[in-house]
């Protein structure tokens, strides 16, 4: 048997909205699904997810037919299983015992499909002791939100403090509506202030709110969930001409804005020509938004396209869309107009293969190989990073050398007592599952370290 | 949400709104600015903060109606609601006791000096204050400014109201008589550059407030870059406020005119130059497809 394929809305319509790709899940084909799992006495999957969902368990109830069981077996261990069920990274299919022939178990589709079926048709009476603490959470991200979940499912009074108008973080103002919908988004956050989270919006920890403040607030704990929140500046020439924008510019806006607004009037103004440059999530979602704009746009990126950093569907849906793929191409600079002229016009690229340097495997750019993509717009999907510049919070914190924050790998402090900090402004990896792992684990340690 | 409480109509195309914000009003230090959404769903918009009352939790934003989002927040009334505001974002001025500060302001960078005016005043500096506007019914924030400055000079272009002339022109009568310490200025991108001229060599701090186009005011989208000092930094996070001196302008002016932004964007809004003629000729092409 293969490996189940949703059912997913037509190329020649999808292109022309922002709404989900894949419109369901056939109940029948989902406990087929779950049929094919062998059930591995060893569970490789399960020891490969980072918050340690018992995989094996969950299929074994879908495969009954009980969704709802199977939800509430991934809530054990995952606070946002639709989010999960949508943008997972998903290690776990990885290490499935089938993935040699790239046949694993759907395990990330049956999630999906367990979070909206199973959804209990009524209000369930939670009872919480409480504890009477106060703790603080900063950032309403993937990580800030699971750890105010386990937090206040521990008895804590939450508060978590955002800066946007909206909540969700990366989550919504970093993935497009067409990978992850916002009234999806919205029902897991209801979930997690029905367990009695406070949620403060439009609050910006900025440049004049102190740390000392929170604990003067009488607030027991304070956990930084602050993501990467600035910008590393990339040093290609031709950077600063019209036209280059960088990815979180694009994402923000297509993010803030309504559907039929940003379709007529995409401000930052996008040509009929684009450039992505990256190799991440962020300039594959930059792509496919600027395709859903009706633009021409190619992929610039250094590596194989088996070596990009997303999910292989995702790579196999934009390819359908009609994005073109500039795989092994380093740019090399961003190309004006003319000489006199202020609005970029191209990226001047160069193949890059496989040799031999100094006895090993390595990329070398190809001589005489130099070509123009023509683009009068580049987007660049640079790296992101850590940085407290922007929150001055009036603390002196350590970081690390690359500017994340650093932290006991044992209790998720920081340098300052009482201040943990969790998900992606401490990980290394941009995963929104290893940043929800993260953040369990800070709220694990508040629990400790508080009652 | 944040109810507008107050609305007035200073001059032509010139509004003031009073919000409710308390944690804004009680935080927000001269020098900083917010980043307003007036409607869901709306573009973002930087916003300099003119006057702040922590006692009523109230802010007020003064503003010139130049293009579709201002129009729309011109629009709105009182008792209306305001999406979003955030903030406050940016560094604050380095308000110190230092002897005499010239403060020069053109158009509407009046809002954004006259906090930074006050507190100065209010440290004990002797602060001359410079308006330059077009004419007379160009003018904002005079009563304000005759309270917050020890002294107030107004140029007008066409000579209709006090002294004729610009207002880099009156920096150098005062640089002739008075011991200068610091000069903050406000405005357009030519005048903030002919001051900075001034100032150079004769040694005068000189620090400027930059607007650049902004689409997040926070550091993550990376459109407010400018060039200070051979550095590519993010006016958001390290400004708005810089050193003059270091300051590369074209670079500034570049950046400005690739957003199709007007150069004096908060100062007259029918001063066009070439670079902007330029861009809103390619821009229709653009939208075309």
């Amino acid at each position: 048997m293969t490996q189940f394929k949703p059912t997913i809305q037509p190329v020649a319509k999808r292109v022309r909205n922002f709404q989900e790709i894949s419109i369901g899940f056939p109940k029948k084909s989902m406990v087929d699904e779950g049929i094919r799992c062998p059930q591995c006495h060893n569970s490789p999957c399960a020891h490969a997810c980072p918050l340690g969902i018992d995989i094996p368990g969950f299929i074994r109830l879908i495969r009954e037919g009980d969704s709802a069981g199977a939800l509430s077996k991934i809530r054990e261990a995952n606070d946002l299983p639709a989010i999960c069920g949508r943008v997972c990274m998903a290690p776990c299919e990885k290490s499935c015992i089938f993935s040699e022939h790239k046949q694993s178990i759907a395990i990330r589709a049956l999630e999906r499909y367990a979070s909206d079926h199973g959804r209990p048709r009524f209000a369930s009476k939670k009872t919480i002791t409480r504890t009477g603490k106060k703790v603080a959470v900063i950032g309403s991200g993937p990580a800030g939100l699971v750890a105010a979940a386990q937090l206040a499912k521990a008895g804590f009074k939450v508060t978590v403090h955002e800066m946007m108008p909206l909540l969700g973080g990366a989550l919504r103002y970093g993935i497009p509506e067409f990978r992850l919908p916002k009234n999806v988004l919205d029902a897991e956050i209801e979930e997690i202030r029905s367990l009695g989270v406070e949620f403060k919006t439009n609050f910006a920890v900025g440049q004049s709110m102190k740390f000392e403040q929170f604990v003067g607030e009488g607030y027991s704990a304070v956990l930084l969930t602050v993501g990467k929140n600035s910008l590393s500046l990339l040093d290609l020439p031709g950077a600063d001409l019209g036209g280059v924008y960088y990815a979180k510019e694009i994402l923000l806006t297509v993010n803030t804005r309504f559907e039929d607004q940003y379709k007529k009037n995409p401000a930052p103004v996008i040509g009929p020509k684009v450039a992505v440059i990256g190799h991440s999530n962020a300039a594959l979602d930059c792509a496919r938004t600027c395709l859903r704009l009706g633009r021409d746009v190619t992929l610039i990126f250094s590596e194989t396209i088996e070596d990009l950093k997303v999910y292989p569907d995702d790579v196999e849906f934009a390819r359908e869309e009609g994005l073109k793929f500039e795989a092994l191409t380093k740019p090399l600079n961003i190309l004006a107009a003319s000489p006199s002229s202020n609005l970029a016009a191209g990226v001047q690229c160069v193949r890059m293969d496989f040799a031999d340097v100094n006895g090993k495997w390595d990329l070398k750019p190809v001589p005489s190989s130099e070509f123009v993509v023509e683009a009068q717009t580049v987007i660049l999907a640079a790296g992101f990073k850590t940085s407290m510049k922007p929150l001055a919070f009036g603390a002196d914190l350590k970081t690390r050398e690359d500017g994340s924050l650093w932290i006991d790998p044992e209790t998720s402090l920081t340098s300052v007592p009482h201040l943990y900090a969790a998900g992606d402004a401490v990980v290394a990896t941009s995963s929104v599952v290893d940043a929800m792992a993260s953040g369990k684990k800070a709220a694990q340690a508040i629990i400790k370290a508080v009652r | 949400m944040f109810k507008i409480t107050n609305k007035q109509i200073l001059a032509r195309n010139v509004k003031r709104l009073d919000i409710k914000a308390p944690l804004i009003a009680s935080r927000v230090k001269p020098g900083q600015f917010v980043m307003i959404i007036v409607r869901e769903g709306g573009e973002w918009l930087p916003m300099a903060v003119a006057e702040a009352e922590p006692m009523r939790g109230q802010i007020t934003f003064i503003f010139q109606e130049s293009n579709a989002i201002t129009v729309e927040l011109g629009a709105m009334t009182i008792g209306e609601d305001i999406f979003s505001i955030i903030g406050p974002l940016g560094k604050p001025a380095t308000i110190d006791k230092s002897g005499v500060i010239v403060c020069l302001a053109t158009g509407v960078g009046t809002a954004q000096i006259l906090p930074i005016c006050k507190a100065l005043k209010k440290a004990g500096n002797k602060v001359v204050g410079i308006i330059g506007a077009k004419s007379k019914n160009t003018l904002t924030l005079e009563p304000q400014m005759r309270i917050s400055c020890s002294r107030l000079i107004i140029a007008t272009e066409d000579g209709t109201y006090e002294r004729r002339g610009l207002a880099s022109e009156m920096l150098k009568e005062i640089l002739s008589t008075e011991i200068v310490r610091h000069v903050y200025a406000v405005g357009s991108v030519e005048m903030m550059q002919s001051v900075c001229q001034m100032t150079q060599d004769r040694g005068i701090k000189t620090h400027v407030l930059l607007q650049p186009a902004m689409a997040c005011g926070m550091g993550f989208c990376g459109s407010c870059r400018v060039r200070v000092e051979g550095k590519v930094v993010l006016a958001c996070v390290e400004g708005p406020l810089f050193d003059g001196h270091h300051v590369n302008f074209e670079h500034y002016k570049t950046r400005l005119a690739t957003y199709g932004m007007s150069q004096s964007r908060m100062g007259e809004q029918d001063q066009q130059d070439e670079m902007t003629k330029s861009i809103t000729k390619f821009f229709p092409g653009l939208l075309g497809k």
